[in-house]
């Protein structure tokens, strides 16, 4: 009854998995289209300011060290945010719990900073991530426990984690010991860590943190003994090493794409991604499966506050080095079309991670040279969102299967028809 | 008769799904018509375009002589047709009168004539022989009467035409009766009635004429008279249909289940069990009949572990399993086919591989150490699939894809791969169509004739009847008598379902009285 070719059904398979990936092409595809008219209206030529855009995202190798600086943190939030949708935790918090993450890891680095950079370096990420997941904990357990809708909870945490940042940043001195209740409060707590400002900076901005905390770059990977020992004498690898670019590509996209793989892995292949997406499906129908709904969406929500968290730490320790007001600009809410553009998939998320970067990375330079404002940048994001979301309702992948189904449900048809015909006939 | 309706080569297609094809319908006035079909024969579709839910792509609909094209719904609301969904289309917290007169324009615009529509109501229900309370709200009505709700707002708007989608689905014996003397008394007014259904006794009982549907074609059409249930039953499925299912006497084994003075509340926090008592043997099917909402659901939803026990004990193979979680009591080896597969049976988008491993996949081989193992559950799917007998492209196809049937062989291919000793089904046939009916309950005697303890809880009599060991009966939380299949007397049951105690039965305590061994 199948006469197909087990090549075509593969094949067809593979064509219909495919308009997952091409939806949020062509919406970024029609983004780019629309918001050249806008361009054009603006009086510049939209291919020109594409290919400054272009060029300054990934036309030479320090464009590159700058869109990877740019995306790894919306990977990161990407993810969570990912991971938190398909558990059935919608985490708006990612930001709030991306703040909370940067400070603990500054104060990590701050606190134990005679620590050797092989330590502290985890030690910081560790921190970030368990900060990251402290400040989920409370919409975790409202939205498990009591029903709360996490939305509200967790866009409220964002706030508190916003101002208490702010807050550390503008107030000067490290103070050893506050005087609280009447007796010197240990050295460890937070409350100590009133004063990160930098007291010799007039703005509001910690001092930067010793090195140790710098996550390696890639340079400094390359002159290690080892690699130095390996191809110390040819000429390449000293053109490598010249490259200015390698001193500012740290580990911490390295770090995302392992995030991307473990994410993989944990959503898919594991039994707490099983739960967890299955809740996130229904909750009703997961309930009759046996699962446990309330454990597996507080999993499901740590897990996310995690990722959030890691986020800052990664801009911390890879890039900024020290905490200043506004210092990661809604990567944190971005996290939300990141994965939504993503289509809730790791990978998804990666790539639309890249391309938030890119765009971020690039729009100087089109400013620069064509003088087309980089808020266009912002048009372009957000008109691929909306692009992107609506063509979600298209679902053309399983409108094929209908198809086949129904083509294959005739063929059942037809064959029946015929039988039908020989019994009627015999 | 006059003809009111007729409809002339009507074609409506979905993407890739041919639902109705070349259709021709008469409906004359003062008739109760019958729509017959399978589930997927495209009833629904048919009658959908009538009332101007969808747009049928090629053919004529002609309303009392003329031609008209009927866009939306309120074209067909304006010609004098009405239509009872299965789902009802109500609002739950107004009042019956407010939702009779929704979407109305009032008389005294922009305030509402509440009291004047209310006596209207009442004026048209006594016309009619309804009784409903026009200030009642609708949450408070039981379902049978919210029906009745649905009938009157189609009657309120001066409609000619009655369409009733299974209206029979939702109700019990008694209301179904309600509801036939209803029907018929407004054809006596003069209405036409068309009621689509898939169960073959309404035709017979309360229809004029029948047509039946297969495929999205009329097969024929015919007068009540002149047919009988065996031949419908035969052109509706192609072919006959013997619902009859081989059950060879076995003697029944160790006991179960055994549930002992069993209380436990509702979704309200209202008492739905009240001091149940019933237990299971090896080998056996115990049936639960009674009407709807007298506490069945709930005791399923308590054995399973997903409803707190206020009262009494649970006890499974031996072991206490009162209160434990869901999970524990999957490991007990205990199945649950819950009533409802698209929203508590299946998780619609997950691939059929996932929703087949949802009771397996936490133990070996199908994950160690908490990391699936892709190989055994390919190979469990793919065996899975072709033992039920799924029909599918593939194993990755989302579920909610698939048929009624399909997706209920889906159910039982996850529910049954553990070899369980207790299976609870559910109204494991809610819904399906005669083919897979007759597949889900031979499944069911067939993990009977293993070894398995069943209780099967169905608000259809008949599966009852023709499944079952034993029958019980529940009527308001408890349980009425229990009665072996055997001697088991379909007016008796009629009466417990009514709320008649089995008389010497008033200790409900079946064990001792129902040991009547086979010979």
């Amino acid at each position: 009854m199948r006469n197909e070719s087990k090549f075509h059904t593969v094949w067809r398979d593979y064509l219909e998995r495919s308009f997952t990936i091409i939806i949020p092409i062509l919406a970024i595809l029609a983004a780019f289209a629309v918001s050249g008219l806008i361009i054009l209206a603006w009086g510049a030529n939209p291919l020109e300011a594409y290919a400054a855009l272009f060029s300054g995202a990934f036309g030479s190798p320090s464009a590159i060290a700058t869109t990877l600086q740019r995306m790894t943190p919306l990977i990161f939030t990407g993810l969570a945010v990912a991971y938190g949708y398909r558990g059935g935790f919608f985490n708006i918090g990612a930001e709030g719990q991306l703040y909370m993450g940067a400070i603990a890891s500054v104060w990590v680095g701050i606190n134990f900073s005679t620590l050797p950079a092989i330590v502290l370096i985890p030690l910081c990420v560790i921190a970030s991530g368990f900060m990251g997941m402290m400040w989920v904990l409370l919409p975790a357990y409202l939205k498990s426990r009591r029903g709360i809708n996490e939305v509200l909870t967790t866009l409220l945490m964002n706030y508190i984690a916003i101002q208490y940042f702010e807050w550390l940043v503008r107030v000067d001195q490290y103070q050893e010991g506050v005087i609280l209740f009447g007796g010197k409060t240990p050295v460890w707590s937070f409350v100590n860590y009133l004063g990160i400002k930098d007291p010799l900076q007039p703005f509001p901005k910690t001092p930067i943190m010793v090195e140790a905390t710098f996550l390696p770059s890639i340079k400094s990977i390359l002159e290690s003994n080892l690699f130095v020992s390996l191809f110390g004498g040819a000429e390449w690898f000293q053109g490598l090493l010249n490259t200015p670019a390698f001193s500012r590509i740290t580990l911490a996209p390295f770090l995302g794409i392992l995030a991307v793989i473990i994410m993989v892995f944990v959503m898919f292949k594991t039994v707490i991604g099983y739960r967890s997406r299955a809740v996130g499906i229904s909750q009703e129908a997961a309930r009759f499966m046996g699962i446990n709904v309330k454990n597996t969406l507080f999993t499901t929500a740590l897990i996310s506050g995690v990722l959030a968290g890691l986020a800052g730490g990664m801009e911390v320790l890879g890039t900024q080095h020290r905490m200043i007001p506004n210092f990661l600009v809604n990567a944190g809410f971005d996290g939300i079309p990141v994965a939504l553009i993503g289509q809730l998939h790791p990978v998804g998320a990666f790539l639309s991670a890249t391309f938030f970067g890119a765009l971020r990375a690039g729009a100087n330079k089109m400013q620069i040279i064509t003088s087309v404002p980089i808020a266009v940048v912002y048009i372009i994001q957000s008109l691929a969102i909306v692009f992107a979301i609506a063509g979600t309702t298209i679902d053309i992948g399983s409108t094929l299967k209908k198809k086949r189904i129904a083509r294959e449900s005739d063929v059942k048809k037809k064959i029946k028809a015929a039988e039908g015909e020989v019994n009627n006939a015999s | 008769m006059t003809e009111l309706l007729r409809l002339e080569k009507i074609r409506k297609s979905f993407p890739g799904v041919l639902a109705n094809d070349n259709v021709d319908l008469v409906i004359e006035r003062g008739e109760i018509h019958a729509l017959l079909g399978e589930n997927g024969a495209g009833k629904s579709t048919l009658m959908n375009c009538v009332y101007g839910v969808y747009r049928p792509d090629s053919g004529k609909i002609i309303w009392k002589g003329k031609e008209v094209t009927i866009h939306q719904a309120r074209d067909a609301i304006v010609l004098g047709i009405g239509m009872v969904h299965q789902h009802f289309k109500l609002v739950p917290p107004l009042s019956v009168a407010e939702n009779v007169v929704l979407g109305l324009p009032s008389k005294r615009e922009p305030f509402l004539n509440l009291e004047e529509v209310e006596k209207e109501i009442l004026e048209t229900a006594n016309r009619f022989g309804i009784v409903v309370d026009p200030k009642a709200k609708i949450w408070q009505l039981p379902v049978g009467v919210q029906q009745r709700v649905e009938i009157l707002k189609a009657l309120y708007r001066n409609a000619e035409l009655l369409i009733l989608d299974e209206p029979t689905a939702v109700l019990t014996p008694g209301e179904v009766e309600e509801l036939f003397v209803t029907l018929k008394s407004l054809t006596k007014e003069g209405l036409s009635i068309i009621f689509i259904t898939h169960k073959l006794e309404e035709v017979m009982d309360v229809c004029d004429r029948v047509t039946v549907l297969r495929d999205g074609c009329v097969v024929h059409t015919i007068n009540k008279t002149e047919t009988n249930t065996r031949d419908l039953a035969r052109m509706m499925v192609g072919r006959e249909v013997f619902l009859k299912i081989d059950k060879p006497v076995m003697e029944p084994g160790d006991v179960v289940l055994e549930v002992e003075n069993l209380s436990a509340l509702d979704n309200r926090g209202l008492p739905a069990l009240n001091n149940v008592s019933l237990n299971i043997h090896r080998n056996e099917i115990l049936g639960v009949a009674g009407v709807d909402g007298n506490g069945q659901t709930e005791l399923a939803d308590v054995i399973a572990g997903m409803r707190k026990v206020t009262g009494g004990k649970v006890t499974v193979g031996g072991k206490e399993a009162t209160n434990l979680s869901p999970l524990d009591i999957i490991k007990m080896g205990v199945a649950y086919i819950p009533p409802d597969r698209q929203h508590t049976g299946l998780l619609l988008n997950f691939s059929l591989t996932e929703n087949l491993i949802g009771k397996n996949y936490f133990r070996p081989p199908y994950s160690k150490g908490g990391v699936l193992q892709k190989k055994a559950i390919d190979d469990f799917s793919e065996k899975a699939i072709s033992e039920y007998d799924v029909r599918t492209p593939g194993p990755d196809l989302q579920a909610k894809l698939l048929s009624g049937g399909n997706q209920q062989k889906v159910v039982l291919a996850r529910e049954f791969s553990g070899q369980p000793d207790l299976v609870i089904a559910s109204q494991p046939t809610r819904g399906l169509d005669i083919g897979a009916t007759e597949y889900v309950r031979t499944r069911m005697v067939e993990a009977r004739n293993r070894g398995a303890a069943i209780l099967l809880i169905s608000t259809e009599l008949e599966e009852i009847m023709s499944l079952s060991d034993r029958i019980a009966v529940m009527y308001e939380g408890e349980i009425m008598g229990i009665v072996s299949a055997k001697d088991a007397d379909i007016h008796e049951i009629g009466e417990m379902m009514a709320g008649v105690r089995r008389v010497g039965d008033r200790t409900a305590n079946i064990d001792e009285m129902e040991v009547e061994k086979p010979s």
